[in-house]
């Protein structure tokens, strides 16, 4: 291959000048692991990847599956991965006024200098970054325009269930669990690059895996009003799954940021998937069957890697905690390793009700900041429908009792624009939080009432492939934002804080997640456009979405709009692990409002 | 019962640098950093009573961004019985190369805390010129120091005193280290010297001598104790 090329450190300095929050771009923390070229003796015999999270590093280093696969990855005497995330505003200001390509942390390795770049994508209002890193990169972001046979470019991630909108910029996509199937491609890569075999011979050898679309052997035909006709071929790309959890290790010796990251604690995977069905949720349909770490090699794992970091916070992450079921068992055995106060435990998914809020109290060991619920739905009828399974009974008896056990802050999370919804729903969640107020008032004194703060959150439900919802379309902004009006007017703002998340990002995060492959147009013109961030709202700029749109010649109706049931839908091609036909049968019981109470 | 309890404590003072890359973090970056190198390490830091224990640990006034240090210190609380040397060795190996322990000392007596009593930093400029040969511009900018600088500028009341020591060996650029004895705290008028602001100004203030900023360096601390400036480890 050719000489890797990498930045000078005085070069550096120059470049990090005025630059906010230069920690962001120094590498040099504790677990980094990449191969270095000082002490590797044939460095370029190594297959270099780029793991690349288009996010800044705050973001990035807080995401689990990232310090996975950069553990996995450089575990192996073969590979060396590196991370790359994206440069903020500022600092992709000066590589670009200075022409300086943007660069891997740990070495300082230019983009374009990788053998593999993988893009781990955590949600579609992140495409334009990947586009405006390929470009700092100095790459060529459409695949047909990369003429070399290097870097190959690829993405995975929750958000590339439906690779459609990004096909045009990747090689390939990876569907599913990356741990067996990342080095499965990159011993591919080794013989595709020892060998200097042809770029079809390594997508040939790759297409072979589980988990691995490529988006140049397929063929999509379309009706003239832009639905899809049929994919050619049709076989399915079935989901790179791992069976069992308990072969991976969790990762107890992750890189620790040196900058504050959004999560700073020792995370911990207990469980993949999830057996509630929520019929609005993705997660809870892609990372399907629910697998559950082993709770005796957890309890070890989790002790040494609180050991090995110096982390006082560790988190215990799944799609849903308290389902978990040596859970007591387990945050028992952490809580006690240390004084009181020393150590905190957070679950962030875990279901509030009133047999788990003495664990709750156990994990927060004194310290009460506060209760989150997801109720997602104010009438019981809604809640039917979306099969979230909590009882507004329930829920209040909880809320009571903690107000009895001290807490003055509660979370409320709320969707709304849900299918079949009508006005006396989204009085429904005015009533509920009237009523937690009442029950506020019921069990707090005149100064705690005082204090009293309920913080609700109000979120554009937004249709996702691969869940019952699927086919749903995405409520008009109009609607969106009488209903959100509705409810701003007649919650008590005395107790209240409402936030709203912005009904136009959410109309847009819905064109992305059911887009075909047309829309990759789209989101090239947005982002030439100066689309950026797009999941800040002060960055997000809905004008510049909309002229995508319309330059692209495509209407954004025809993706938020109602699909029929019969349509070829752009995801059609990967097998998820879950039938259509499954995801038809709920969508139908929601209709009829009932609760499917089956768990898998 | 405190006679007692004073056995399984152990005060440490000490101090560390941050250089290279580290002179990229802030100042809650680097205690953050120390805190789990030290938890790390398998020491245990002494928490503070109450409703939100806090690890009893206090670091020196912060240095700006970007600026190397010499002279970072920490006065730590830690529980049990523990050597100074091992003290060293042990969190050194928890630290990266960029941010290292170079001295360590018991406190045996009591001290005030480092925030508070350090009244006097210093920092050494790396300067260097554009055009070598002009002898005049130099003693120039020797006689304008003084006059600018000292007894004119904003900053007089900050800087202290200014010393000069050409640096050896090299010919085409000439190198001058400048140090800059810049009081932080405790000024006539309470006033905090904001490092950024003289740095800017000194950066443009140079410009006439066409003199150009290398390098700058947090290089010491120091301590009033009665009327002597001593290091805060000289006075543990």
């Amino acid at each position: 291959m050719d000489k890797i090329k990498r930045l000078d450190f005085t070069l550096l300095g120059k470049l990090l000048k005025d630059i906010e929050k230069p920690g962001r771009y120094i590498n040099n923390e504790i677990g980094t692991k990449s191969k270095n070229p000082g002490t590797v003796k044939d460095f370029h015999d190594l297959i270099l990847m780029a793991l690349v999270f288009p996010d800044i590093y705050e973001v990035g280093m807080s995401n689990l599956g990232l310090q996975i696969l950069y553990d996995i990855i450089n575990k192996h005497e073969c590979f060396s991965a590196e991370r790359v995330f994206s440069p903020w505003i500022d600092f992709e200001e000066k590589l670009r006024r200075q022409k300086v390509k943007i660069f891997s942390l740990e070495n300082r390795i230019f983009l374009d200098s990788f053998d593999l770049i993988g893009f781990t994508v955590q949600h579609e209002l992140l495409y334009t970054n990947i586009l405006n890193i390929l470009d700092v990169g100095g790459i060529s972001i459409r695949t047909r325009d990369r003429r070399n046979r290097f870097p190959l470019v690829c993405a995975g991630g929750p958000a590339i269930v439906n690779p459609q909108p990004l096909s045009r910029f990747m090689d390939f996509f990876v569907i599913g669990d990356g741990e067996e199937v990342v080095i499965s491609i990159l011993q591919r890569v080794k013989k595709y690059r020892d060998n200097k075999k042809e770029k079809q011979w390594f997508l040939k050898e790759i297409s072979k895996l589980d988990g691995v679309y490529i988006p140049e052997f397929y063929k999509f035909f379309y009706y003239p009003d832009g639905r899809i006709e049929k994919i050619e071929p049709e076989k399915k790309v079935k989901k790179a799954l791992i069976k069992d959890l308990n072969e991976f290790e969790i990762v107890q010796d992750p890189i620790i940021p040196n900058i504050k990251a959004v999560h700073d604690r020792f995370a911990v995977e207990i469980m993949r998937g999830c057996s509630r069905g929520c019929r609005f949720c993705q997660a809870g349909i892609t990372y399907r069957p629910v697998r559950k770490r082993e709770v005796g090699s957890l309890i070890r794992q989790s002790i040494a890697g609180l050991k090995k970091t110096g982390h006082d916070e560790i988190s215990f992450l799944s799609l849903s905690s308290s389902d978990y079921k040596d859970i007591g068992h387990l945050l028992e055995k952490i809580t006690g390793l240390s004084k009181p106060g020393r150590l905190s435990v957070s679950m962030p998914s875990m279901r509030l009700d009133s047999l788990n809020l003495k664990l709750f109290e156990l994990i927060q060991s004194g310290r009460k900041t506060g209760l989150t619920f997801a109720p997602e739905a104010g009438s019981q009828r809604m809640r039917n429908i979306i099969n979230k399974t909590i009882e507004e009974k329930e829920m209040l008896d909880c809320i009571k009792m903690a107000f009895s056990s001290g807490w003055e802050k509660i979370k409320l999370y709320f969707m709304i624009g849900l299918p079949y919804e009508n006005d006396k729903d989204i009085d429904g969640i005015t009533l509920l939080v009237e009523k937690i107020i009442m029950s506020a008032k019921e069990r707090l004194s005149g100064k705690k009432l005082a204090r009293l703060k309920i913080n609700i959150s109000i979120n554009a439900f937004c249709p996702k492939p691969f869940t019952p919802f699927q086919w749903a379309a995405h409520d008009d902004t109009e609607n969106l934002d009488r209903k959100f009006d509705f409810i701003l007017k007649n919650v008590s703002k005395r107790y209240v804080n409402i936030n709203w998340a912005d009904s136009r990002k959410s109309r847009i995060e819905c064109a992305l997640a059911r887009g075909n492959d047309r829309v990759g147009e789209v989101i090239e013109k947005a982002w030439k456009n100066g689309a950026r961030f797009d999941n800040w709202t002060d960055f997000f700029k809905l004008s510049v979405w909309e002229e995508g749109f319309e330059k692209a010649g495509l209407d954004i109706g025809l993706f938020t709009r109602n699909f029929s049931e019969d349509e070829v839908l752009p995801w059609d091609i990967i097998d998820i692990g879950v039938s259509k036909e499954f995801l038809l049968k709920e969508y139908d019981r929601a209709k009829e409002c009932l609760r499917n109470q089956d768990k898998i | 019962m405190t006679e007692q309890k004073n056995v399984y404590e152990t005060r440490i003072r000490f101090k560390f640098y941050k250089k290279d890359e580290f002179k990229y973090l802030s100042h809650l970056d680097i205690s953050r950093i120390m805190i789990r190198a030290i938890r790390r390490a398998g020491l245990e830091i002494k928490y503070s009573q109450g409703y939100n224990p806090k690890p009893k640990i206090g670091f020196s006034p912060p240095t700006p961004l970007g600026v190397e240090s010499m002279a970072e210190y920490a006065d730590v609380l830690l529980d049990g019985d523990i050597d100074d040397g091992a003290f060293k060795k042990k969190l050194n190996l928890e630290l990266k190369p960029q941010m290292q322990i170079s001295e360590v000392k018991k406190i045996t007596e009591k001290t005030g805390n480092l925030m508070n009593t350090v009244s006097l930093v210093l920092y050494g400029f790396e300067l260097y010129m554009c055009s070598s040969d002009n002898e005049d511009l130099l003693k120039r900018f020797h006689t304008g120091l003084k006059e600018d600088l000292i007894t004119r500028s904003d900053f007089s009341h900050s800087i202290f005193d200014l010393n000069i020591i050409p640096l050896k060996g090299i010919s085409d650029i000439i190198l001058l280290k400048l140090l800059g004895y810049a009081k932080i705290f405790k000024e006539e008028n309470n006033e905090i010297f904001k490092f950024n602001n003289f740095y800017e100004y000194f950066e443009n203030w140079l410009k006439q001598y066409c003199l150009n900023i290398k390098d700058v360096k947090k290089e010491e601390l120091f301590v009033m104790s009665g009327s002597v400036l001593k290091t805060p480890m000289e006075i543990v």
